[in-house]
């Protein structure tokens, strides 16, 4: 839960020393770069206002709901709670016409009646194997340590609730909230629904070796066109020259499948830090997953995002990276596989305002379903002041099933003019695969071959993973997938 | 009888390319097959006599011999699928057991296109001609099949596929082969120690069977090759440019393995652009393409005259 000398258990103390009065700490909370935006801190509960001309009564109805589950004691959230709300006065449910969800069906949570997921978690948690020592349970958005275990932390790392940040660092974790303001509504509504935040805190300097498992659990509660909201946020502040290694797990046990996860993970990372994340969707397939990440990059800092979605029903991820300041390293895999009725969406921007940023990015999907569907959008910036930045942007889709729905929009953008930038979009075949032909070339036959190939594909992404115990689970995950032909639809024999 | 060396050695694709039926029934039926292994003749001289270590004194094997039929081609022509552009012109050749055979030409003239169509490469499409393998239609054949039916094609450039390490996918080749031939399939513990002694043949490290197929540098690609061909086994190798990329330990390894493999009963195909591959592996039977044919057949001595007036002398006659 907390580093080894760090006071125990932060939920079952009143928040000690942190107990904010909205002079001392408006400061940190404000985000230097969006000083005007945050609205100030006030003293009494949050509540929203919804007489707006532009407001959406039913999102409004549901931004209401969120807030009153949420337990008001928690004042280091006042301000993100507060501007949350004024920020989604003026949203509304997206449509087709909005452009980032063009190609984005949300039905599944328009259609359905959405609640709260209830305030006491009590899904017991699936009994699995432990892939890392170090862990950390957040069920239904609730931080639970008492089933977390954090033992190889080092000195001054923290792991925890928001209210058992310690003194000496509330400061700094306050500073690292962005203040983002180009959300859409699933990020407001986290803003305003989530029941705390779990900070993950890596002092100056500091190399924490063992990574961290944040394994993000979902009760459900929900039931036919009844879906149980949750919004779990996580916060990772790395100092100038501390590297960790974050493993954000959603799903992969338990659960009803009627439930919406609305996560939002905010990365800080320092000066010459470094973070490696990755990022295992294996949601229930009944269930929406929509998921924020957003990365604010120090110069010389090295971020290595490697994603793997493979569940729910509609899944969308934004990932949105800021550099702010020089010689960063970007460096972005994902695999999506839609092999049933899913839709599976990443939604990426990368805006480089600094020189020489040398960033890459790699996209794959399969689509083995006859109404699976995959969507990229890949946006890289590369602003007037960039210069000398090194972009690449690679994406590759794998259809199996005959008219597959396959949306992918790489793009750069640029504006400086010494730059080197490259991407590149391919839909592969299947049937004209030398891979294909080199295992048939060794007698091995058609189906298996092709399963082999489907499998290369997706560990190309899956090698980047940087742990092995995570890459033998999800490689066996994988071939599981493939091989289930229940849910892949594969062309009949040429 | 076109089976006989000497029928062998006059033809040339400008002579002969008859067009036979499609599927000719000569070899095919078992009282044909009785006979030839009644006519089969086994060689005399100690078989491993393709010594890497001293070249120079390596007999050519193959060559006072002729086992049963393996592989016949007749007319064999194939384009392209996608451009239709002919890339072989009806193609000649016949390949008995126990022989040695090395296809040379210019790049470009349709020696790896000859090999690719034997496996079944659906980049062409062939459209004439005939191929009998162990008295079986090959073009008939899905390539899986023509695995099994014991024709081994190692590559030129063989396809990188990330994820599937050496040895799952040695595996994999292996059980198919198992699954095939109505024998047990074997569990990846059971199965080192099938692999582990053919490693040892090819000097290749414990390590290289973790890595991903075909991930490596180019000449332990080819040691890989190899060592599928040592797991896999085969009646009938066909090597593409075995030697490219290979420096003279590598070669001479890769060379050893391969001349370890040979029994009697099996047969080689291997093509090249240079004659140093033919000191370490020695053919009785050296043939010229050109243009998508074979223009000229003859022994080794061929390839020496190849080496020393380039292929401009030996097409010109």
């Amino acid at each position: 839960m907390y580093s080894l000398n760090t006071p125990p258990h932060p939920l079952l103390l009143p928040p000690p020393l942190l107990t904010m009065s909205s002079t001392t700490t408006t400061s940190h909370l404000l985000h230097p770069f969006h000083h005007h935006h945050l609205p100030k801190p006030k003293p009494s509960p949050l509540r929203l206002r919804l007489r707006s001309a532009l407001s959406d009564p039913r999102l409004l109805h549901l931004a209401e709901k969120l807030e009153d589950s949420v337990s008001p004691s928690l004042p280091l959230l006042h301000n993100l709670r507060l501007s949350s709300s004024d920020s989604i006065l003026s949203k509304s449910w997206p449509t087709r016409r909005d452009d980032p969800f063009r190609y984005t069906d949300l039905s599944l949570l328009k259609s359905s009646q959405i609640e709260p997921s209830p305030p006491s978690p009590s899904s017991p948690l699936p009994d699995e194997p432990q892939l890392f020592p170090n862990r950390f349970y957040i069920l239904d958005g609730h931080v639970i340590p008492s089933l977390s275990s954090l033992p190889n932390l080092p000195n001054g790392v923290y792991v925890g609730g928001i209210s058992g940040v310690p003194d000496r660092i509330a400061g700094s974790v306050l500073d690292s909230f962005s203040g983002f303001r180009d959300g859409d509504l699933f990020w407001d509504l986290n803003g305003i629904g989530a029941p705390d935040v779990a900070v993950v805190y890596v002092p100056e300097g500091c190399r924490v070796e063992e990574p961290l498992h944040l394994k993000y659990v979902f009760g459900g509660g929900g039931g036919e066109r009844r879906l149980a909201v949750s919004n779990p946020r996580v916060l990772v502040v790395v100092e100038r020259g501390g590297e960790i290694g974050i493993v954000e797990e959603f799903g992969g046990g338990g659960g009803d499948g009627f439930y919406w996860a609305n996560s939002v993970a905010e990365v800080a990372i320092g000066e010459g830090g470094r973070v490696s994340h990755s990022y295992v969707q294996r949601q229930e397939l009944g269930s929406a997953h929509t998921k924020w990440t957003l990365v604010q990059q120090g110069s010389s800092s090295t971020y290595e995002l490697v994603e793997i979605s493979t569940g729910g029903k509609l899944s969308r991820h934004n990932l949105h990276i800021q550099q702010l300041g020089p010689d960063t390293v970007t460096e972005l895999s994902s695999f999506h596989m839609s092999r049933s009725d899913q839709l599976l969406d990443l939604h990426s921007k990368l805006v480089l305002d600094h020189p020489r940023g040398y960033a890459r990015q790699l996209h794959k999907c399969v689509v083995s379903h006859s109404s699976g569907k995959v969507v990229f959008d890949g946006n890289i910036q590369v602003n007037r002041y960039a210069q000398q930045t090194d972009a690449g942007q690679q994406t590759r889709s794998l259809p199996l099933t005959p008219r597959p729905c396959i949306n992918v929009k790489p793009n750069l953008k640029i504006v400086a003019d010494d730059v080197k930038c490259s991407h590149g979009a391919a839909i592969s075949n299947l049937e004209d695969s030398q891979q294909l032909f080199y295992f048939k070339a060794r007698g091995i036959d058609t189906q298996t071959a092709r399963d082999a190939v489907v499998f290369s594909f997706g560990a190309e992404v899956l090698s980047r993973l940087p742990y092995e115990a995570l890459r033998k689970s999800l490689a066996s995950d994988l071939k599981g997938l493939i091989a289930d032909k229940e849910t892949i639809h594969l062309p009949d024999e040429i | 009888m076109a089976l006989t060396l000497p029928s062998l050695l006059s033809t040339s694709s400008a002579a002969s390319s008859p067009c036979l039926p499609p599927h000719r029934t000569l070899f095919t039926g078992p009282s044909t097959l009785s006979l030839n292994r009644s006519c089969r003749r086994r060689r005399s001289g100690p078989r491993a006599s393709v010594a890497f270590d001293s070249p120079a004194e390596a007999g050519e094997r193959g060559g006072s011999s002729s086992g049963e039929l393996l592989l016949e081609v007749r007319g064999l022509s194939a384009v392209i699928s996608e451009s239709k552009k002919e890339v072989l012109r009806s193609v000649d050749l016949t390949v008995h057991q126990g022989e040695i055979h090395a296809i040379m030409g210019r790049n470009g003239s349709g020696k790896s296109t000859f090999s690719k169509v034997l496996a079944g490469h659906p980049q062409y499409e062939v459209t004439g001609g005939v191929v009998t393998f162990k008295g079986q239609n090959l073009l008939d054949m899905d390539p899986e099949e023509r695995s099994h039916a014991g024709l081994f094609t190692s590559f030129q450039d063989p396809v990188e596929i990330p994820g599937i390490s050496n040895y799952d996918f040695l595996l994999m080749a292996y059980n198919a082969r198992q699954k095939k031939l109505n024998r047990p399939e074997i569990g990846p513990i059971e199965f080192f120690s099938v692999v582990d002694p053919k490693l040892a043949m090819l000097k290749m490290e414990k390590g290289f069977l973790d890595g991903h197929v075909n991930g490596a540098s180019g000449g332990q690609k080819k040691r890989s090759e190899i060592l599928q061909l040592a797991v896999l086994g085969a009646d009938l190798c066909i090597l593409d440019e075995i030697d490219s990329g290979l420096d003279v330990d590598a070669l001479q390894d890769v060379a050893k393995a391969i001349n370890g493999l040979l029994t009697p009963d099996n047969s080689i195909l291997m093509i090249t652009h240079y004659r140093r591959l033919l000191d370490y592996i020695k053919p009785a039977y050296v043939h010229i393409m050109e243009d998508g044919r074979i223009i000229k057949t003859g022994d080794a001595s061929l390839a020496k005259q190849l080496e020393e007036g380039g292929f401009k002398a030996v097409s010109a006659t």
